[in-house]
């Protein structure tokens, strides 16, 4: 009898939900889970730099501004990765870089979360003209080649005030980035409203007398979240890359050490033996965006029901 | 059809295809081409609107003035061109006669009848000035002749009432500007102009323009010069690539005989009294970044290029001379003295910087000019204690010792403490405006923040592409700025007309500088032939502006110059740029070159 009773247990058994479900599927990728330590160091490395400006802690790491050497030192004990033209540590310069790269990145993700994601809801839910609409604008945005279509954002917003406040630096390539890359999120969780708005538990909260608005945002946005999830990492790498190439043309950061000025000046200074910097920030590119291009597919295939075992 | 398609996909790459094979050079192995890069484009081709050293070493090779510099000879002298003879100057140095040479032609072009280019005439200098006077054109070339020619402003102020381009009467008299003949030009001056030579008739802004070329294109005439040159143009691709082919109407002119006894040696003589031009075509390929030229220069694709700073080490040693390996490939050094200055500028409207001399002394004494010129310019440059560059007879050689160029960040703490005294509080951020956003600029604008930054001044630094800083720069907007002259003529007028206060923004005077002595000065020196007792005045001046402090002057350019054995008459000349027709290849040792 006892032997007849215990797999009447375990068909009652709670079920994990999909995010405990991803949770465990993504623990047991060790390579996922090296990826995801790196990126918390990147990230965990921004966030000490700006506590550490903001609370004026004197700290060398982050000193980039200091001359460590003569100009164009080689790499050594003292000087890792070598100097630049100023003598200043081609290290610090890079770890500096991290804070540029990742306030980029986060930022622009937000903005084009924040453009993209209620959008998308609001075009697939109602249809008709919002939908049109809003189809009509994302499909004259992305039949502009992406980087021309940033470039010239860049180059718009650069030196303008909005509110008071110049646009300089980094706030107007994330800005930039942002305002140009909403397009691919909104017409993903589109599809998805679409698919998903004459689901049971919609028809039910209509049923009740449901807001449209609370519908939207508290019932279904909520059951696409993984989707935004799965954008956000994969699309974060891009936006570190854009950085890049913003800052290589002349229209990031100017002021402070970005990867992709990093390369712009190295660029010239190959002839004349100088490899020390691009290779520093050639190497901490090619580290975030291995840890990301990992991670996100990890997290892809944890969080996509139809991969559940 | 599949096949069809592949057939026609092959026809269409094969051209592609061998071109990928064909170098800057190839073309008819007896044809002898100049090849030149240029690092910019070219905003134009007009003469009566030409200012800019890019658009002259093109336009100079096509349009011809009536006085050059002389080849060979230093120091440097002026000798007939377009004219006959020196001019002849009345007693009281207001009339200039000048004889005009015959049987100058224009170059074949379809604006003329039958596409025969005319004889160029007395009345082409006269129209080609009136066209500058004229306010309709907007010629920045006009300030050179304000107020000096008699009837010409009074012309510029005829025009000025005129509705349109197109109601201009040119015919009308201006009683400066006579031709008795259609070989005579008179030219009355309202006072004297001793440098009138040499500033402008000597200047591209003079050289004749046919009536009936400015008739025929209109506005469209920047892109379709018609000089009297030997050199007329054929290709212009903007933004990539110039080609100028010999004009068969030139009159013909000589290699020059008489040079400097070093030249003898040098191989500069040895065409004396041969025709020129020797080649047959003057290409000029834009390329913006100086190592994409140079690596053409080292594949033998350009006969001559400067030094990308990053290339230094690579073509010089440490002795200053050529590396081994380039001497090995034949390629010949010149160094020489460029007759320029380059500045970070202060604005002396600005309701702070220009009430205070303390920080503006600050500012100099924080920069250090040394360290620039060896970052920046691999040691080559010389620092700039004053403004007037080292080529002038009036330069100062011991100007050294007055100390304006300075660099001592402990004195420069104390004068700002004097500045914050004297503005009542801490000085506010500062603005230094860079003409330019590349990696030169990038790092120039970091190495001055900190400089800034090492004396306790809080500065920001602007980065902006060359037209929008010019245009802050004429209208006076720019707090600080980063900016340089080149003299165009062997005396420092160029470098003082620049602090006197007729020239204000948008004239040459940038800062907006004004003081009563340094314009008495002006005024005195420019009516002056030159003399020692005119130097003198030159280096009062200098030094009463000096004493204001309105610039951190830093440097003065030393150029190296690289060109191949094969680029024959290379003789490097600062005020000339209309040179093509002296330069020689031997095709042979190019040929060679691997």
């Amino acid at each position: 009898m006892n032997k007849l009773q215990k797999p009447a247990e375990n068909i009652y058994q709670k079920g994990r939900s999909l995010w405990s479900d991803a949770l465990r599927r993504l623990r047991r990728q060790k390579l996922a889970m090296i990826s995801f330590v790196v990126i918390t160091f990147y990230v965990g490395f921004a966030g000490f730099i700006y506590l550490a400006e903001s609370l004026d802690w004197n700290m060398q790491t982050i000193s980039w501004e200091e001359e460590t050497g003569d100009s164009y030192q080689p790499p050594s004990v003292k000087n890792v990765f070598g100097t630049d033209i100023f003598g200043r540590s081609v290290l610090r310069k890079t770890l500096y870089g991290v804070k540029i790269s990742i306030t980029v990145a986060l930022c622009a993700s937000f903005i084009s979360l924040a453009i993209g994601v209620p959008l998308g809801a609001i075009a697939g839910y109602f249809r008709g003209v919002t939908d049109d609409v809003v189809v009509w604008i994302y499909s004259t945005l992305s039949s502009v080649p992406y980087i021309l279509l940033v470039l010239a954002f860049a180059v718009v917003l650069q030196n303008k005030t909005i509110f008071g406040i110049k646009l300089t630096g980094i706030t107007t390539v994330y800005l930039a980035i942002g305002l140009t890359s909403w397009v691919g999120i909104c017409r993903l969780i589109r599809g998805e409203i679409i698919k998903r708005k004459e689901s049971d538990y919609v028809l039910a909260a209509r049923s009740y007398g449901c807001p449209t608005m609370r519908i939207i945002f508290k019932h279904l946005l909520p059951n696409v979240f993984h989707i935004i999830i799965i954008n956000f990492s994969l699309r974060f790498v891009g936006f570190i890359h854009a950085e890049v190439i913003l800052s290589f043309l002349g229209l990031g950061e100017t002021d402070r050490p970005s990867w992709g000025a990093m390369i712009n000046d190295a660029r010239i200074e190959l002839s004349r033996g100088v490899w020390w910097q691009m290779a520093a920030a050639t190497a901490a590119i090619f580290f975030i965006s291995l840890a990301l291009n990992i991670f996100g597919d990890a997290l892809r295939d944890s969080l996509d029901p139809k991969l559940k075992v | 059809m599949k096949k069809c398609f592949l057939f026609i996909v092959l026809l269409t790459l094969f051209p592609t295809l061998s071109g990928c094979k064909k170098s800057a050079t190839d073309g008819n192995p007896d044809e002898m081409v100049l090849y030149h890069a240029i690092g910019t484009k070219i905003k134009g081709l007009d003469p009566g609107d030409m200012r800019d050293v890019y658009s002259m070493m093109v336009g100079s090779q096509i349009f011809e003035t009536l006085y050059q510099y002389h080849f060979l000879k230093r120091p440097y002298q002026i000798v007939p061109l377009l004219a006959e003879e020196m001019p002849r100057i009345s007693d009281d140095k207001l009339v200039y006669t000048i004889k005009i040479k015959r049987g100058v032609f224009f170059q074949d072009d379809r604006c003329f009848p039958d596409g025969k280019g005319r004889e160029l005439k007395a009345g082409d200098f006269v129209y080609s000035l009136k066209r500058i006077a004229n306010v309709k054109y907007i010629s920045q070339n006009w300030s050179m002749f304000d107020d000096k020619i008699v009837g010409l402003d009074e012309f510029r102020e005829y025009t000025r009432k005129c509705k349109k381009r197109e109601d201009v009467d040119f015919s009308r008299l201006v009683e400066g500007l006579q031709t008795p003949d259609d070989y005579t030009l008179v030219i009355k001056l309202t006072r004297p102009w001793p440098q009138l030579i040499a500033t402008a008739l000597a200047d591209t802004a003079m050289a004749p323009v046919a009536k009936e070329s400015v008739d025929y294109y209109g506005r469209d005439i920047i892109s379709h010069p018609v000089g009297t040159g030997p050199y007329r143009l054929n290709i212009w691709r903007r933004g990539s690539y110039i080609e100028l082919v010999r004009s068969p109407v030139f009159r013909g002119e000589l290699y020059p005989s008489e040079g400097e006894p070093s030249d003898v040696k040098a191989g500069y003589l040895d065409d004396a009294g041969k025709p020129i031009p020797f080649a047959d075509k003057v290409v000029w390929t834009i390329i913006e970044e100086a190592q994409p030229a140079w690596f053409l220069f080292l594949q033998g694709k350009l006969d001559a290029s400067v030094i990308p700073k990053d290339n230094f080490d690579e073509a010089i040693s440490g002795t200053g001379e050529l590396t081994p390996e380039m001497k090995k490939r034949d390629i010949h050094l010149k160094k020489y003295i460029d007759p320029s200055t380059f500045w970070l500028g202060f604005n002396m409207l600005d309701p702070m910087l220009g009430k205070n001399k303390s920080l503006r002394q600050a500012i100099s004494l924080s920069f250090d000019r040394r360290k620039f010129i060896d970052l920046f310019s691999n040691g080559r440059d010389v620092i700039a204690h004053g403004f007037v560059a080292p080529l002038m007879d009036s330069y100062a050689s011991k100007i050294s010792e007055k100390g304006y160029a300075r660099f001592d960040p402990d004195e420069a703490r104390e004068k700002l403490k004097l500045a914050e005294q004297i503005h009542g509080g801490k000085i506010p951020t500062l603005k230094v405006s860079m003409p330019g956003t590349g990696t030169f600029y990038r790092q120039f604008g970091q190495f001055t923040k900190s400089n800034f930054d090492a004396v306790g001044l809080d500065v920001e630094i602007e980065y902006m592409d060359w037209p929008t800083y010019l245009g802050k720069l004429k209208s006076g907007s720019l707090q600080i700025f980063s900016s340089g002259v080149k003299a165009s003529i062997p005396d420092a007028e160029d470098f003082l007309g620049m602090f006197y206060s007729k020239n204000w923004a948008p004239g040459s005077n940038s800062f907006n500088y004004k003081n009563i002595r340094c314009d008495e000065l002006y005024k005195k020196i420019e009516v002056m032939d030159d003399s020692p007792q005119r130097r003198e005045l030159y280096r009062e001046m200098e030094i009463t502006v000096l004493e204001d402090y309105p610039a951190v002057f830093i440097n003065h350019r030393v150029a190296y110059t690289l060109r191949h054995g094969w680029y024959m008459n290379y003789k490097p000349h600062v005020f000339s740029y209309g040179l093509s027709k002296y330069r020689r290849i031997d095709l042979a040792k190019r040929a060679a070159y691997k």
